[in-house]
């Protein structure tokens, strides 16, 4: 056989710690890197793959887990922070190694994301985790999916180094502004965190230029913030995910809405709303895939709207465009009604090419049409509500208030016009 | 009439040839309720006739051999409806009709075909090796679709050191990667012996399973949409 074992498993305490500390971090995907197996264990698959489902409706793709929660930085958000009264555990990098070899080969994960809190300095901590992604690779064979976090203000020739093994590294962002991160997060800095990022994606080029042997980051970097910890608006954070996106070439932007862990004076005592996660995240797949911009969106100082999806917001606000012709409309144009995704749009342009499509059609193609037919026609037929206003009170996805004698004046005007 | 076939593909193109021209006919394989008056007949497989369809239909559609095999494989009860339209549709458009999704047939097709990938895809995420005393691993699995060995290239690809045996209870069979070689055979039970720490890392896994759920966000019905409840029973995370 190929690997050695020279420690125990770790226990079962040990994990407990690590997972519950590392289980905000949303970022799970395993998607992007086409690694090969090279006579060990493990492949990665370019698509991703998920091996469970947890109770909050969340994928387990990655084993997911620190290395040490002893964090000597004190960022007001996390339960990990110095001043935090919480149990401590640090692994070490064979018992990770170890554990992540027995769940691969029972098929449990997809590989491992790696993440740490800043144990002694940045530079040990970047050390421990390059020592362990290093290991993995080599004295353990492993070629599945693996996914590293930097750590801010840790030497890069660590991080360029940990580059080397890792399929995905990330640095979290956490807080969309230089002032709510000096305000809750003393330690890091915009530069600390953007630097690195920036540094990467020069090396990869740099590596894909020179045409190296072996791979560098093959799926990219991510990152993750947290949202409704702080007042910044979603206009400024679609902004900032965009500029990230066109400018730093990262492949995904996670959105993490805040849940207090700890309190402290200068957080919101309450759970931010899953909904405007939500609608973040509907936002930022317009922007990856349907071509749309942030500047589309929303407004700098604006928010999206919580009742309406984003697509949909930008299509009543652009009525003047509608309704398109489902036979001859450019895919870009199908891609932007409500209610039509890639797979429909896939299928319209299909279809169209051996026949005239009537509603029928769609309807029979599963094309779902609750939203989609108040912008479409189909063979020159509309079926859908003429009236603007009617057309956004059909399409508030807010359940209808009923109306009482005591409610306030807006929300009375709101339900008789529909106006949001 | 009713042609009864035995869910080969060989059958399915004799019973293809033989109901062209009958309108009203209906292909069965496997078990269907059987209404009075109805006429049946028992198609036996005829190479030679099988032959000259397969070459008449890829001549129009040089992949639809392939889409056919899938379809085989389709425990969907209304797969063999969904076949004859479609290849009755190819025979009478003479090309390809994948993309003609304004047809009955192909969208029923197309259905199919999804739904044996989606769970192809469920299952390379959701099978459940158990590491036996020999170093091999044994995994039981129930898919609705017979796809036990298109399993086989994704595991071997990724786990080339261990022989592993995917074991599909429903059908009684197994797809089996010997270190070798890799091949499918018949398999009606099998009598494991599970490495000494087998349990341990299973009770691992499932306190990890435990501590990585966020319990204040519960979202049962998300869960269960994407990871559906007949693939619990030989997940250790989920079964009692």
């Amino acid at each position: 056989m190929f690997v050695l074992y020279n420690t125990g498993m770790i226990t079962e305490q040990k994990l407990r710690i690590l997972t519950e500390a590392a289980k905000f971090d949303v970022s799970c995907s395993s998607s992007g890197s086409d690694r090969r197996n090279e006579g060990g264990i493990g492949n990665a698959a370019a698509n991703g793959c998920c091996h469970s489902f947890t109770p909050d409706g969340r994928c387990i793709s990655l084993l997911k887990i620190l290395l040490s929660n002893d964090c000597v930085f004190d960022c007001k958000y996390c339960r990990n922070r110095v001043s935090s009264d919480t149990p401590r555990a640090t692994a070490t990098p064979d018992e990770i190694c170890e554990l992540v070899i027995e769940f691969y080969k029972r098929n449990y994960i997809e590989g491992l994301f790696l993440s740490s809190s800043v144990f002694v300095s940045p530079d040990h901590t970047m050390e421990q985790l390059l020592l362990t992604a290093k290991k993995l690779r080599t004295e353990y064979n492993f070629h599945g999916y693996l996914h590293v976090k930097g750590i801010p203000r840790a030497d890069p020739r660590l991080v360029h180094e940990t580059a080397l093994y890792a399929d995905r590294m990330s640095y979290n962002i956490e807080l969309p502004s230089e002032r709510s991160l000096r305000l809750l997060a003393p330690q890091k800095s915009r530069e600390s965190l953007l630097l690195p990022m920036k540094d990467l994606q020069l090396s990869k080029i740099a590596f894909k230029e020179e045409k190296r042997k072996g791979k560098f980051l093959p799926a990219g970097q991510t990152t993750q913030m947290i949202v409704g910890a702080t007042p910044e608006t979603d206009g400024t954070i679609l902004r900032l995910s965009q500029s990230l996106y066109r400018v730093n070439g990262l492949k995904r932007v996670y959105y993490s809405s805040y849940v207090p862990v700890v309190h402290d004076p200068l957080l919101p005592e309450k759970a931010a709303g899953e909904v405007r996660e939500h609608r973040l995240y509907q936002a930022d797949w317009l922007l990856r895939f349907y071509g749309f911009s942030a500047e589309e969106l929303v407004g700098e100082e604006g928010n999206l709207s919580l009742e309406t999806d984003p697509k949909c917001a930008w299509a009543l606000r652009n009525m003047q465009l509608f309704p398109v012709e489902v036979n001859r409309a450019p895919l870009e144009m199908l891609l932007r009604v409500p209610g039509i995704g890639a797979r429909s749009a896939y299928k319209i342009t299909e279809a169209r090419r051996y026949t005239t499509l009537r509603f029928e059609d769609l309807k029979r193609m599963r094309v779902v049409l609750k939203r989609a037919k108040h912008f479409l026609t189909a063979d020159g037929k509309f079926y859908g509500e003429k009236r603007e206003q009617a057309v956004r009170s059909l399409l508030a996805e807010g359940k209808p208030e009923q109306l009482s004698l005591f409610s306030d004046r807006e929300t009375v005007f709101s339900a008789l016009t529909g106006e949001l | 009439m009713i042609y009864f076939y035995d869910g080969s593909e060989t059958a399915f193109l004799t019973a293809f040839v033989l109901s062209y021209r009958d309108e009203q006919a209906t292909l069965v394989s496997g078990n269907a309720q059987l209404s009075l008056g109805q006429e049946t007949v028992f198609v036996r497989a005829d190479e030679t006739s099988a032959a000259r369809a397969r070459e008449r239909l890829l001549r129009y559609d040089k992949d639809c051999m392939h889409d056919l095999s899938m379809l085989l494989r389709s425990g969907d009860p209304e797969r063999d409806r969904a076949a004859l339209g479609y290849f009755r549709l190819i025979a009478k458009k003479k090309c390809p009709v994948r993309g003609m999704f304004a047809e009955p047939a192909v969208i029923e097709t197309d259905t199919c075909l999804r739904r044996i990938g989606t769970e192809l895809e469920h299952l390379r995420g959701f099978v459940r090796f158990l590491v036996c005393e020999s170093g091999a691993l044994y995994a039981p699995i129930s898919p609705d679709h017979d796809i036990a060995d298109l399993l086989l290239p994704h595991f071997r690809a990724r786990l080339p050191l261990f022989p592993f045996a995917i074991h599909d209870v429903r059908r009684k069979k197994a797809a089996v990667y010997d270190g070798k070689n890799s091949f499918v055979a018949p398999l009606d039970r099998a009598e494991v012996i599970l490495s000494a720490d087998e349990e341990n890392w299973k009770e691992l896994w499932k306190d990890y399973y435990r501590s990585v759920n966020i319990p204040s966000r519960e979202r049962l019905k998300q869960m269960r949409g994407y990871m559906p409840v007949r693939y619990w029973k030989f997940m250790p995370e989920k079964s009692l």
